[in-house]
């Protein structure tokens, strides 16, 4: 085979099979997860029936989405109806077209040098499909979800792109790949400097993703089942995997930002550990997931915890809480990269 | 307020206390009872599957006048027997039904029967009595209240027919009383 | 035409929703018929009757013991309290002093459904805000004072525990320890709950100022409870017009300033601690005794009428009873404590929001079953 396209067909293709495969079925996993990590924050035992302990209960889901029959209302606009799930999971798989999973270049598909605003463009056109799908549904409750993700959109897009500038103002890169290499060659994880930042983008992250205490969209109690009311069957299965897979980006991007990729925790004092015979085969994406299920733990943390904002609350702490802190952050980093002078 | 004070109240400090309680009830111990496989054991008093004896019945339509919606359908003819050379009339019972699936358990049946032990009862701890054909299944006349034909009792429990019956207290007192003298 | 009807709906800034009555948050079959800009109220109205069963007509054919489990099924989340009110308006008509014992054995029962009622509007009322985990705490606490029902009478929701002139049973062996075990442990759960909710910014946004009523507006609409107490009128049946025991043991009345839905909460997070004080000096003093008093077989009260109220979980729950001397009653009305507290449900919401809708819903603690009866 020509090298050429070995290099740019053949293994681009199997990596994005891999990855679309691991990412699809870490999101199905990701459901079965937080039903035992809910039930074991409520004191029960949550699914173990399918399989041994349960672990085929995400399984089994799946095949009930695939088989149950799919249903589109009649006076809804058919073609956005199908069009809005489509909308909503794409973006989210898209994302991972730049994450950089470990250092050389297998661990990655690609490494493109404007991959931050990549992401940050891509992932913000999955709220259209939340909002098309509650408008195309023709029902009310829909409708209403569908708004209150577009003012949520809205307001959570801006401080978390600040909190994100910030980050880029210490790396000086807009690379992710980069982003890395400047903490592993600084010593130092951006979440110390950027703990302001941090905060910010992970409560932006969680409204984005749609999840409690931001869950409003589909407020269970209030909406009923908010912009997927009328959803059912495989289409319901989209909204559901997107919702996940967006959870996935979130923490993933808040691994790469701010805590060192596939860095090895605490490289400074560990560094022996880490690269002593005993550790030192471990690859980098361990350390990478395991971070990122760090992060998707404190979300379902957060889900078993937290009460549910009101909407004009939330845009209130988006435009009145976030933005400004998020910019003051970003004037204060700005400043003490300055006077710390130049990134070698 | 001061500035200060306003400062330390924007620290979502509550939020992580609130984070602690649930954190700490991760690794709590679970109350999930599995149910088929594990039963919580209904205490003694516990109302379930009715229990019917019928020659402790003396026929007396009790149960019948106390059960508030009247789901208890007795009827009986007079038969006469010849005991020590008198006549005597003795009620004997033809039909005795409950329609179980109107039942509200509420046991005023039981408190109202006037024998003792009871003829009809509620503690047999037997919950387990869906059916898939309620007409049929829920509806049960003298024979399947004794033989409980198609009930699944609380394991431990038999049938009345088999032997399942709430003690006499007085045979109960009478034997303790037995041993101690 | 299509254009029309475009127009129409482009110009229309209402809309008017269908709110239950099979809504994740109507508790039960409450429907609502809410009128919104947007997402702001404009008008609900609430629909009742989904769950009529004719409860009091039904009395009027059962003797007056019959009618006691009837009475299980209007409030189903507090069947002791209701069984209490009952009794109690008979006991009345017919003048009879129920024994001591017995009187206690009332008042313990009442207050650990008092808890268990709470404990049902806490994991309801949260979970409508979007907290689910405290739901599982407080049925888990639930099932504990079920079970010491279950344990007394036999039934763990419809208790039918209470006949006229006392208790129809002795307590079993261990109860009394079985109680004190638990309430021993109880308060230390509503401090949890309390961590994870009092001082919840997001719960304070979602309930400080959201269902105002002032306390004049409270007693005009002839709200009870909670509902009345949160606004700061201190009012409550066991103490105005104390029943059973309750004038010899000490208890304090929690009520609120502002009458929104975060004082209706921190009410009733007191009463589940003044109900845990009242059981425990209940059980302390419970006196020995028989729990039954001399009342003829078939009871028929005198002819007359009487009202006789009891402070159920959700509030006032009065029975007004006729009799005709005969061994059922004429006519038994029920004062229903949701019912009259549900009238107020849209001046309470109107001009907030819908999020604040099932806020207010749930602060109301209303049982459909004691509303359409």
């Amino acid at each position: 085979m020509p090298e050429p396209l070995m290099t740019y067909l053949v293994i681009p293709l199997v990596k994005i099979v891999v990855i679309l495969l691991v990412l699809i079925l870490g999101a199905a996993y990701l459901t079965f997860f937080e039903r035992k990590i809910l039930a074991y924050i409520q004191i029960r035992l949550g699914p173990n029936r399918v399989g041994p302990k349960g672990w085929l209960q995400a399984i089994a889901d799946a095949l009930k989405l695939f088989v149950k029959e799919d249903l589109t209302p009649a006076r809804s606009e058919k073609f956005v109806f199908l069009l809005a799930p489509v909308l909503i999971i794409v973006p989210a798989l898209l994302v991972f077209a730049v994450i950089p999973f470990g250092p050389s270049d297998i661990w990655r598909l690609t490494d493109i040098n404007v991959a931050l605003l990549f992401v940050l463009g891509v992932s913000s056109v999955g709220i259209y499909g939340i909002i098309l799908g509650g408008w195309s549904s023709n029902n009310k409750y829909s409708l209403m979800g569908g708004l209150r993700s577009a003012a949520q959109l809205i307001s959570y897009e801006v401080p978390m792109g600040f909190a994100v500038v910030t980050v880029v103002v210490m790396a000086g890169s807009l690379s992710l790949v980069r982003i890395v290499e400047v903490q592993r060659e600084l010593g130092v994880w951006f979440f110390l400097p950027g703990i302001v930042a941090l905060f910010v983008y992970f409560v932006c992250g969680v409204a984005e993703t749609n999840r409690n205490p931001f869950d409003l969209p589909e407020a269970e109690s209030e909406l009923v089942g908010g912009f997927h009311t009328e959803y059912s069957g495989m289409k319901w299965a989209f909204f559901f995997l997107g919702e996940y897979a967006n959870m996935i980006v979130i923490s993933a991007m808040a691994t790469v930002l701010f805590f060192g990729g596939w860095l090895p925790p605490f490289p400074n004092l560990l560094e022996p550990l880490w690269t002593s015979s005993a550790l030192a085969w471990v690859p980098p994406p361990f350390w990478f997931l395991l971070k990122v299920a760090a992060f998707i733990f404190l979300y379902m943390w957060f889900r078993g915890t937290f009460p549910r904002y009101r909407f004009d609350q939330l845009m209130r702490l988006g435009w009145k809480v976030l933005l400004p802190v998020s910019l003051a952050n970003l004037m204060v980093v700005a400043l003490g990269v300055l006077m710390l002078g130049e990134r070698s | 307020m001061s500035w200060w004070d306003k400062l330390v109240a924007f620290i979502p400090l509550e939020l992580v206390q609130g984070l602690g309680v649930t954190g700490k009830y991760l690794f709590r111990k679970k109350v999930t009872v599995q149910y088929p496989e594990q039963r919580l054991e209904p205490k003694d008093r516990f109302r379930g599957m009715f229990g019917f004896s019928e020659e402790r019945c003396i026929v007396c339509h009790n149960c019948a006048k106390a059960c508030p919606i009247d789901i208890i359908h007795i009827t009986d003819h007079f038969e006469e027997s010849v005991v020590d050379g008198k006549k005597r009339k003795k009620k004997v019972l033809d039909r005795y039904d409950i329609d179980l699936k109107r039942c509200m358990f509420c046991g005023l049946c039981e408190e109202a029967c006037p024998t003792k032990p009871v003829a009809i009862w509620l503690t047999t701890k037997t919950y387990e009595t869906a059916a898939y054909e309620r007409n049929e299944r829920l509806y049960l006349d003298k024979v399947r209240l004794q033989t409980w034909d198609g009930v699944l009792p609380f394991p431990g429990v038999k049938a009345p027919a088999e032997g399942g019956m709430p003690e006499d207290p007085k045979a109960e007192k009478k034997a303790a009383g037995g041993e101690g003298a | 035409m299509e254009s029309a009807h475009l127009k129409a709906f482009a110009d229309a800034e209402e809309m008017e929703i269908s709110f239950g009555p099979q809504h994740p948050s109507t508790h039960g079959v409450l429907r609502l018929m809410v009128k919104v800009d947007g997402e702001r109220i404009l008008d609900v109205k609430p629909i009742i009757g989904y769950l009529h069963r004719g409860t009091e007509k039904l009395f009027e054919r059962e003797t007056y013991n019959g009618c006691i489990p009837h009475t299980d099924r209007m409030d189903y989340t507090a069947a002791v309290t209701n069984n209490q009110g009952l009794v109690g308006a008979v006991e009345k008509l017919m003048g009879i002093t129920i024994p001591p014992r017995a009187a206690y054995l009332r008042m313990i029962l009442a207050e650990l459904q008092r808890l268990a009622s709470h404990l049902v509007w806490l994991a309801t009322h949260a979970l409508d805000i979007g907290a689910q985990t405290p739901y599982f705490y407080c049925f888990e606490e639930r099932d504990k004072i079920l079970d010491l029902f279950e344990e007394y009478c036999g039934a763990r929701l419809t208790t039918n525990c209470m006949r006229v002139g006392g208790m129809p049973f002795e307590l079993t062996a261990g109860w009394t320890d079985r109680c004190r075990a638990f309430i021993d442990q109880f308060p230390a759960k509503v401090a949890d709950w309390e961590r994870i909710l009092t001082k919840n910014r997001i719960w304070r946004e979602r309930t400080v100022g959201v269902g105002v009523i002032s306390a004049a507006d409270a007693i005009e609409w002839g709200l009870t409870g909670p509902p009345l107490r949160g606004s700061g009128v201190r009012w409550d049946i066991r103490k105005v017009f104390p029943y059973d025991r309750y004038d010899e043991v000490e208890f304090d009345i929690p009520i609120g300033t502002n009458g929104d839905t975060y004082d209706r909460y921190l009410v009733r997070m007191e009463e589940m601690r003044q109900s845990v004080r009242i059981i425990r000096q209940c059980l302390e003093r419970l006196p020995e005794g028989p729990v039954m008093a001399k009342v003829p077989k078939v009871i028929k009260p005198p002819k007359g009428e009487v009202y006789f109220s009891v402070e159920a979980p959700k509030g006032e729950l009065g029975y007004y009873l006729v009799s005709e001397g005969g061994d059922t009653p004429y006519r038994l009305h029920v004062r229903p404590a949701c019912f009259i507290n549900l009238q107020a449900l849209p001046e309470m919401v109107r001009g907030q929001l819908v999020a604040d809708l099932v806020a207010v819903i749930g602060t109301l603690d209303i049982v459909l079953g004691e509303i359409d009866r």
